[in-house]
């Protein structure tokens, strides 16, 4: 699995949604994005990617696109 | 396996590890069968020779780590070796605190500020990482080290009483927000202890809390590591979000 893959993979994963789901998806858009689902995610992430974000970076992860941004920006993670 | 050793193959983090209570759980949860990863300040050949006599004792592994809590950007530090060495840390101890007293009027800001930094924030800032860990994990226990200071009210604690109570309300806030992760998190609030934090207090202090206590004597170490030990086994399994009082009978 290439880096986009993982990271869709996480997200198919810890929130049982289709991969046509991931695009536009926000915090709290589904119910299982809540603030439970959210930690799962991000450890699930850290694990993946081998990262340990900080905690600003996990308040401002606010969507599946903004989450890749901050991967690249932060933790040099390449999609 | 013998019921001693509760904590077989289990890996803790004891912060204040050096000496007081922090040094007295090492010896007992290496006892328990747990692996350690023992933090403290500063390197010392003296510790460094404390830990290898009890990993030869107790065959299990205890490292060392060293940060400053008063430094936000060590303790990150730290934390990222836990996280690039990829270590599992099943059990953690924010055990590492100082002790402040004097009355309100005569505590400055700047104490009351150190004081959190040690005894609040940098426990925080510790689990935090930590409880990320545990629950990649799927599992973990949590116990830090409050007060009775942190739950009674007395005259001259406000800064350290006031982080303790700080402390056990963050565990109970911990207890119900990492449960669904398969984390348990409980508090110990001791009376005196004997260490060298109580010695520091002096006479006085110390006659004021054995007057209070049924037992009219100090807590040992162990009796407080005794209490970790079965809050971090599977005896205490569904014991979370709760503050053990070890204090005699108060």
């Amino acid at each position: 699995m290439n880096n986009i893959e993982k990271y869709a993979h996480v997200f198919c994963n810890i929130f049982e949604i289709k991969h046509e789901q991931l695009l536009d998806l926000k915090y709290q858009d589904i119910l299982a994005w809540d603030s439970v689902g959210h930690m799962a995610m991000i450890a699930s992430i850290e694990e993946v990617f081998d990262v340990m974000m900080e905690t600003d970076d996990i308040v401002d992860f606010s969507s599946y696109e903004k989450g890749m941004r901050i991967l690249t920006e932060r933790y040099n993670v390449q999609f | 396996m013998s019921s001693s050793k509760l904590l077989h193959g289990k890996q803790a983090l004891i912060t204040g590890a050096s000496k007081g209570i922090g040094a007295q759980m090492v010896k007992s949860f290496a006892e328990a069968g747990a692996n350690i990863i023992a933090c403290t300040r500063s390197p010392s050949d003296l510790m460094q020779k404390r830990m290898e006599d009890l990993s030869n004792v107790y065959g299990v592994e205890i490292q060392v780590l060293c940060f400053d809590l008063l430094d936000e950007y060590a303790i990150k530090q730290a934390m990222r070796v836990l996280y690039s060495n990829k270590t599992r840390v099943d059990i953690l101890i924010n055990n590492a605190g100082i002790m402040t007293t004097s009355l309100l009027g005569m505590t400055s800001l700047e104490s009351f500020k150190s004081t959190f930094q040690i005894n609040f924030f940098s426990a925080v800032q510790i689990t935090q990482s930590i409880s990320k860990l545990m629950m990649k994990q799927g599992h973990g226990v949590i116990i830090n080290l409050g007060s009775i200071a942190g739950l009674d009210n007395f005259a001259g604690y406000a800064a350290y009483g006031s982080s303790k109570a700080a402390l056990i309300q963050f565990t109970r806030i911990l207890a119900n927000e990492l449960a669904p992760y398969g984390i348990r998190s409980n508090a110990i609030a001791p009376a005196l202890v004997e260490t060298d934090m109580a010695e520091k207090m002096g006479p006085k202090a110390a006659e004021g809390i054995f007057a209070r206590s049924a037992t009219k004597r100090i807590t040992r170490p162990e009796e407080i590591a005794n209490a970790a030990v079965f809050l971090a086994s599977e005896k205490s399994s569904f014991i979370n979000g709760q503050t053990i009082r070890i204090d005699g009978g108060m």
